[in-house]
């Protein structure tokens, strides 16, 4: 192994067990505000690995997306929840075997695809093409932006779009009504019929 | 400056912006919908109405312009008359949907201005839905248009009917597109990394990876039959359509199963072309089980819009005997000509719901017992649209109707045709019920119409007489259209005949 092997097995035997240890955190820590930051131990975790496969646009894009938004969303969230630690014992049912077995089985099946996989890319044959296709030198980010604004410009902005009604639409049902803000006559007819044909008339 | 001169002119010739202008300028329009209620701060909430109504009919034109001149445009999406005539149906329903929803200013407690922001958003998306041939411009503009009309099926917050509908459609429409994500990206990927439809079918191999295309093909159909209602993905349907707003019922009764017919179509008959005796039979078994459920479960509703709601589940399995007999003369000609009607019928049935409703506030069905006495007008055109519906002679629902079937039965479809006759004849007994409850006098008046008058002139001394009209414009519109629509219909299927791709 020469030194940039080296270099790479080390970095990514820093970052797996970190991966793991955020998982298991998550799961089982009873306060919810640790669990919730071991989430985002994971998240930074992955980002890391992305780097070490050097993709550099997606461990940006994961950085920002799940650490940055997500996981400060979900803190958030379990913060104003403000939920007293939960401290009853955990029996371990019939379902609690049964997701066990079915998990492991699952992993199972993904361990021996991957080994399968691994036989069959580190033949010589698809080496060779692999480095055939130069992936160390190009520009991720350029090449995404350059596609964005040629290839996929009506998604691009539909989607600029679809950002701008979303938050339309979660703002309207929470934010509060001040009743008189409509129109002057408006006033005067609600004192009028306040009777109940005319609330359903508001929904019809 | 010279990095955007060469941006620009390299821009304009990759996308030729004529092709998109109907959903530019929708976009002008929702942009100046927004600016002019920051500007006026919530009064003048007619404007903004007007301002989707010109915005609409503008479109409109340049799409009537744009049809007659076929442009070819190659990356994001063709334009040939299936994908324009579609645009101009969605069109047409956002435009008769917003006529019935202007009186919804003055009469209701809630700020009004996001309300054509969300129906011009929903319009819009499901425009782009009709002409995307590019995987990623499907997912946005169908995630664009479910988004949209969950806002709007939540609109009035205060009613906990509405709060259930909006959370029903948005934890259902999330289920449905991730499955229908999930096929895309088997697509995706055993095509070699091909996003755009045609070039998905040029690359994969069909023979080699069939079992793969059809689970792909399975999680595709359990993805857009949701936003279709067919059988098994029709369970969001009754109580959405009963918890929402009925303007906004309306409206997307329509608009989404349009679009979502585009797209079924589309997607069947572009990618899975090799395997269209598999999916030739699921979609007769969905359409069959869609129509006699439908037909049957609406002959028990009490509720005006739950048994709607019913029959439009119904009228999807008809169309769907028309996707399945498209052959090489006649295209989707009688789908696409049961949809334009479909169309008309539906939404004026609901224009004459939404005043009835507004006036009474009730929409059992025991209540509209001795209309004709009290509003003649509205009884009348709730007749013909109800025996539009139904597929009764002189009206374009028969001829509609009597096209698809004589177009399936000419397929082979033996069994779905049969099936859709004798369902007919069960959907119009539950059509007839409603119209000889409202023509009968009765000796006891119920409640709800004694107080009909009351409610009538209170109300109409708020609407202004211009609102009032262009609620009885659209009742008017709609009437005529569903019952001339017949005479014309040779005209209609010549212009829908050459759309086989």
């Amino acid at each position: 192994m020469n030194l940039s092997e080296l270099i790479h097995e080390f970095i990514l035997a820093l970052i797996e067990p970190g991966i793991l240890v955020g998982s298991i955190g998550t799961v089982s820590f009873i306060n919810t505000a640790n669990s919730a930051f071991s989430l985002g131990l994971v998240f930074t975790c992955i980002s890391l690995l992305y780097f070490a496969l050097n993709a550099d646009f997606i461990a940006a894009a994961q950085l920002l997306v799940y650490v940055g938004a997500i996981n400060v969303l979900i803190v958030f969230a379990v913060m104003i929840i403000d939920q007293s630690v939960s401290s009853d014992s955990e029996k371990h049912g019939i379902g609690y075997f049964t997701a066990l077995g079915a998990c492991s089985i699952l992993f199972l099946t993904i361990v021996c695809i991957f080994h399968k996989l691994n036989d069959f890319y580190s033949s010589s044959i698809h080496q060779s093409e692999y480095l055939k296709l130069n992936l160390f030198e190009q520009n991720d980010v350029q090449n995404i932006g350059y596609q964005l604004l040629n290839k996929f410009l009506v998604p691009f902005e539909l989607a600029s779009l679809l950002l701008l009604v979303a938050l339309v639409g979660a703002i309207n049902p929470a934010r509060d009504e001040d009743e008189g803000k409509d129109i002057a006559e408006n006033k005067k007819k609600s004192f009028v019929s306040s009777t109940s044909p005319r609330d359903k008339s508001s929904f019809f | 400056m010279n990095d955007i001169n060469s941006f620009l002119s390299r821009l304009n010739s990759t996308i030729n912006f004529s092709t998109i202008l109907p959903e530019i300028i929708l976009i002008v329009g929702l942009i100046t919908i927004v600016i002019t209620d920051l500007v006026n701060k919530g009064k003048n909430a007619i404007f903004l109405y007007k301002i989707f109504l010109i915005s609409t009919l503008v479109s409109m034109g340049i799409l009537f312009y744009q049809l007659i001149s076929v442009i070819a445009f190659e990356d994001l999406y063709t334009n040939n008359i299936f994908n324009n005539l579609f645009r101009f149906f969605i069109l047409i329903c956002s435009f008769i949907s917003v006529l019935l929803s202007v009186d919804y200013v003055l009469c209701s407690k809630i700020s009004l201005a996001e309300f054509p922001l969300f129906k011009i958003s929903a319009g819009l998306g499901g425009m782009i839905l009709s002409c995307a041939t590019n995987l990623i411009t499907i997912y946005v503009s169908l995630e664009f248009l479910a988004l949209s009309s969950c806002f709007l099926s939540g609109y009035t917050k205060r009613d906990i009917r509405s709060n259930e509908a909006s959370m029903k459609f948005l934890l259902m429409s999330g289920a449905s597109s991730s499955s229908l994500l999930y096929g895309f990206s088997l697509l995706y990927g055993f095509s070699d990394g091909q996003v755009q439809l045609d070039n998905i079918i040029d690359k994969i191999s069909f023979s080699q990876y069939l079992p793969i295309i059809c689970i792909s093909a399975a999680f595709i159909l359990a993805g857009t039959a949701f936003k279709l209602s067919l059988f098994p993905f029709h369970q969001w349907t009754p109580d959405v359509y009963e918890g929402s707003p009925t303007r906004v019922v309306a409206f997307f009764s329509v608009t989404s199963k349009v679009a979502a017919l585009s797209l079924f179509t589309r997607l069947f008959r572009l990618i899975f072309p090799y395997l269209s005796n598999e999916w030739h039979i699921v979609v007769e078994l969905l359409a069959i089980s869609s129509m006699i459920l439908g037909n049957l479960i609406a002959v028990t509703q009490r509720s005006f819009k739950r048994m709607l709601a019913y029959s439009s589940i119904s009228q999807i399995g008809y169309v769907m005997i028309g996707i399945l007999a498209a052959d090489l003369e006649n295209g989707y000609a009688s789908m696409l000509t049961y949809t334009f009607i479909y169309i008309f019928m539906n939404l004026g049935t609901f224009a004459r719901i939404t005043p009835f409703s507004l006036r009474t506030g009730t929409n059992n069905i025991r209540d509209y017992a001795g209309l004709y006495m009290k509003d003649p007008v509205l009884t009348f055109s709730l007749v013909l649209c109800l025996l539009s519906l139904g597929g009764i002679p002189p009206l374009s629902g028969f001829f509609g109707k009597h096209y698809l079937f004589w177009h399936g039965w000419k397929a082979g479809l033996y069994i779905s045709v049969t099936v859709a006759l004798v369902t007919s004849v069960i959907s119009i007994y539950y059509y007839l019920k409603i119209i000889k409850l409202m023509l009968t006098k009765t000796t006891n008046l119920v409640d709800t119409l004694k107080t009909y008058e009351k409610q009538k002139s209170l109300v109409s001394s708020v609407i202004s007489t211009k609102l009032k009209s262009s609620v009885e414009m659209a009742m008017i519109l709609c009437a005529l259209a569903s019952t001339l629509s017949g005479l014309f219909m040779d005209p209609i299927i010549k212009i829908t005949r050459n759309t086989f791709f």
